[in-house]
């Protein structure tokens, strides 16, 4: 099996509410997986607790055969594993292109003291992110506005940024929450396009996504959660076609 | 040396002086539970509350309970400017957390020196006199400052339970401490109960710089001392836990008049910032006790939403 | 003449504290005031050093600039990893504990003050030497804090003051960036306090206080937070603005809080009139080209 991220028995409680009920899910090399489900069904707090936002009670989350559980965010991004966010979190005050330039697993002035000795190093460094932040750029059309204050573009480009600097990390797991809310028409179809290229080239990709033509044109296969918990998987079709996840999708 | 005596009055003297300790770190424990902010402003409400009971007092001739009543009066005055025209014009323009950090840190220092161009550095008491007449109980001195300290300290925190618990606003405050938003969203005024808190806040100094300032020399920079040592007790009391706080300070102020018999009294002073910084480097949550605290959270926490239910 | 020597030297003095404050609360988005602390570190180290030790002056101020440095880790480390809020109040809990500690050791002269510093360079090569010295070491200092916050390392620190929690999901480590930025900060203040001993040949704790972090503070939000010269014109303003209240002939005893009053009502009066000082802060990472960036 080629299982790049694999989730077993996790659990989570805040107080009485249960995000997380003894969930288990493996995300497999270059496929995409979509997680369905009404709102607090725990979708979102599933990415938090595989990128360590939130330290979950019990359970084990692997990537590719590593414990990560329990590791600072920052290391599991270092190993491998990028995500995107509901509410974008871009860096405001940067540019485009300087958003995706912080987005390298190994950054080129991580260290200072590579900064103050050995600045010709640094600056090789650099040269390289660049490089690779305009090939990202244009993949996701966006290298005409490298350059614009975040601010300034669109919220479709600032959702297809979001992406990009995902993809600067070269992640093996990609996780994307909600990359469609709030996007039509050019953006829409991009961001289809390219979440359909990196899948190919072997990453593993889970999507939250409201938006079920996306997940049904897009996903290899479904997860449809509830309450913390994961009731059932398979392929898109049969999960929308099921009248009684249907019910609690949109409740009663 | 060391005998039964001399411990118990050690303890005494200790229990019935960490009153204000208690008071100063409610209040601190309270802005930052329900206004979410590290008021270091309250060295300004400590100080107005004092000086304004001095005034009163001292220089006016007025008799001690309307000494108390100004210590009350210049408490909420400073705390009712510092939010209506600080805190919330900072609030409304959205200004980052540094921002409202280093407004309260500021604030604080211009009312000291303000004070001290006011009063100068001399250090004084609401009283002319700080001795208080002395009981013998079972060996131990129990003077006649100590009782009504403790009692007014107790008046305090029961007087604050019960109106977090039973009353509208009190209700409204632990709406907002646990989800300011949300709050609002069900039409409760955030502005208004943030004002509110930060009155109390402001009354509950004025009780501690009372009962401090009949019992010790006060200048206008002790109050910043006083405040750094509730701000030890909030934290180590875990930061939302009001009574946590209360009990750290009791346990602070104990540990640290007790210091006398090990330490040398020069270094006193300085046990002050060893407890801060002990407090953030090996508790920094808090000396948690889980299942009571949270247990109690939910008791406290269930009849804000049928409040709510019926308000909204 | 010694008097416009010795203003010159504040004002470089405090143009080196200023801008190295500037990095780390304006451009690391820290909150601390206890800068000077650092500075006292620097100063009492390097005198204790040249005038106990015997050390050459030049290696006593690096010596209390590292000894700076390393205190200042001591104090970020742990309250960083907590969470932000707490540096602010562990370094002022480091910063008058501390005080009050200096004020109980007779050895480094106590509450009286250390005395008797060894003088540098003034002696052989007159004071207008020192004056250049410590101008050319405050160049350096704003030069410094110049090209660190434009180059690759500003950029992390721009988007860390952004958004920490998405910074720390690309691998960047926000912990690490801040106890750096937070000790080559206090390291450039202990140079500072280096220079600060050896000229004026007395160190007292009380100096080092809450009305220099006041005034610290107050040259930053007045001068413009995260502007190459704002730092600098809230020194030289504010410098010169406490002289001329001297002329009047004012008691110490009000003098003292008068400044004190000054910087204070000053930093309010700037933070709801002028929230972004007398010099508003450039976009430095919104875009452009990075070649302007540069030159601009």
């Amino acid at each position: 099996m080629a299982d790049v991220l694999k989730v077993s028995g996790l659990n989570k409680r805040f107080g009485g509410i249960v995000v997380a009920d003894n969930i288990d899910l493996a995300l497999a090399k270059g496929r995409v997986l979509g997680l369905i489900g009404p709102n607090g069904a725990g979708k979102t707090s599933f990415f938090n607790l595989v990128c360590g936002v939130v330290k979950p009670d019990s359970g084990s989350i692997t990537l590719v055969g590593q414990e990560i559980n329990g590791l600072p965010i920052r290391e599991r991004a270092r190993m491998g594993l990028a995500r995107t966010w509901q509410n974008l979190r871009l860096f405001s005050s940067l540019s485009v292109l300087d958003n995706l330039m912080l987005g390298p697993r190994a950054y080129s002035a991580d260290n200072l003291l590579d900064v103050v000795f050995r600045p010709g190093h640094v600056a090789d460094s650099e040269r390289e992110s660049r490089e690779r932040a305009f090939a990202v750029l244009e993949r996701t059309g966006l290298a005409g506005i490298a350059h614009q204050p975040i601010r300034d573009i669109t919220f479709g480009q600032q959702k297809l940024v979001g992406v990009a600097r995902a993809l600067m990390n070269d992640a093996q797991c990609l996780l994307l929450d909600e990359p469609m809310a709030g996007v039509e028409g050019q953006a829409y179809a991009l961001i289809q396009k390219v979440v359909r290229d990196i899948a190919a080239s072997g990453v593993a990709i889970c999507v939250v996504e409201h938006n079920v033509a996306f997940i049904r044109d897009l996903c290899d296969e479904g997860v449809f959660m509830f309450a913390g918990k994961v009731l059932a998987r398979g392929t898109v079709e049969t999960l929308i076609a099921d009248p009684q996840l249907t019910e609690l999708y949109f409740g009663t | 040396m060391l005998n039964a005596t001399v411990i118990s009055q050690i303890l005494w003297t200790s229990l019935a002086t960490s009153s204000y300790f208690v008071l100063f770190a409610l209040a601190f424990a309270l802005v930052l539970k329900v206004n979410k902010v590290f008021n270091f402003a309250q060295a300004g409400m400590m100080t107005c509350g004092f000086y304004a009971a001095y005034v009163a007092v001292r220089v006016v001739g007025l008799p001690g309970p309307a000494g108390f009543i100004a210590a009350l009066a210049g408490g909420a005055a400073m705390a009712f400017v510092l939010e209506r025209f600080g805190f919330s014009v900072l609030r409304h323009r959205k200004a980052s957390p540094m921002f409202v950090f280093i407004f309260t840190l500021v604030a604080s220092q211009f009312i000291t020196y303000a004070m001290t161009m006011i009063f100068g550095t001399w250090p004084t008491t609401i009283f002319a006199s700080m001795f208080w007449p002395v009981t013998l109980v079972a060996d131990v001195a129990v003077s006649a400052w100590d009782i009504p300290a403790i009692l007014a300290t107790v008046a305090v925190l029961s007087g604050l339970w019960a109106f977090l618990r039973f009353t509208r606003y009190g209700q409204f405050m632990i709406a907002v401490a646990d989800n300011a938003d949300l709050a609002e969203l069900y039409g409760i005024r955030k502005d208004r109960v943030l004002m509110v808190s930060m009155l109390i806040a402001g009354l509950i100094c004025g009780v501690g710089m009372f009962l401090y300032g009949t019992r010790a020399q006060v200048q206008p920079a002790a109050a910043t001392e006083l405040m750094l040592f509730a701000v030890a007790a909030t934290i180590l009391g875990g930061i939302g836990n009001l009574w946590g706080a209360a009990l750290a300070a009791v346990v602070l102020g104990v540990v640290q008049n007790s210091s006398i018999l090990f330490i040398p009294s020069a270094w006193q002073g300085f046990l002050l910032y060893a407890f801060l910084f002990f407090a953030i480097v090996l508790f920094p949550s808090g000396f948690r006790l889980p299942e009571r605290s949270k247990a109690l959270k939910r008791t406290v926490a269930a009849p804000v939403i049928a409040a709510d239910g019926k308000g909204g | 003449m010694d008097y416009v020597y010795t203003i010159l030297i504040l004002i470089g003095l405090f143009v080196i504290l200023a801008s190295s404050f500037d990095l780390v609360i304006g451009h690391c988005g820290l909150i601390s005031i206890a800068h000077p602390i650092f500075y006292a570190i620097g100063a009492y180290v390097s005198a204790m050093l040249a005038k106990e030790g015997g050390m050459p002056i030049p290696l006593a101020m690096l010596a209390g600039g590292a000894a700076a440095f390393a205190a200042s880790v001591l104090v970020a480390l742990p309250s960083l990893r907590v969470s932000g809020d707490y540096l602010l109040i562990a370094s002022i809990g480091f910063q008058l504990g501390l005080i009050e500690f200096a004020k109980h050791i007779h050895s480094i002269g106590g509450a009286g003050g250390l005395t008797n510093i060894p003088p540098f360079l003034v002696n052989t090569y007159g004071r207008v030497s020192y004056v250049l010295l410590v101008l050319a070491i405050a160049l350096l200092t704003v030069l410094f804090v110049r090209w660190l916050t434009r180059g690759p390392y500003g950029r992390m620190m721009a988007a860390m003051r952004d958004d920490e929690l998405a910074f720390s999901m690309l691998g960047r480590n926000a912990i690490w960036v801040k106890v750096s930025i937070f000790a080559i900060g206090s390291g450039i203040a202990g140079i500072a306090g280096g220079l600060y001993a050896h000229y004026f040949r007395f160190l007292e704790p009380d100096q080092f206080g809450l009305l220099q972090s006041s005034a610290i503070l107050t040259m930053v939000v007045v001068g413009g937070m995260r502007t190459t010269l704002g730092p600098v014109i809230g020194a030289i303003v504010l410098q010169i603005l406490p002289q001329a209240i001297t002329f009047f002939g004012l008691p110490p005893s009000i003098l003292g809080p008068l400044q004190g009053l000054m910087f204070s009502g000053l930093v309010l009066v700037f933070m709801f009139a002028r929230p972004q000082g007398l010099l508003a802060a450039p976009d430095i990472w919104a875009g452009r080209d990075s070649k302007e960036r540069r030159d601009g």
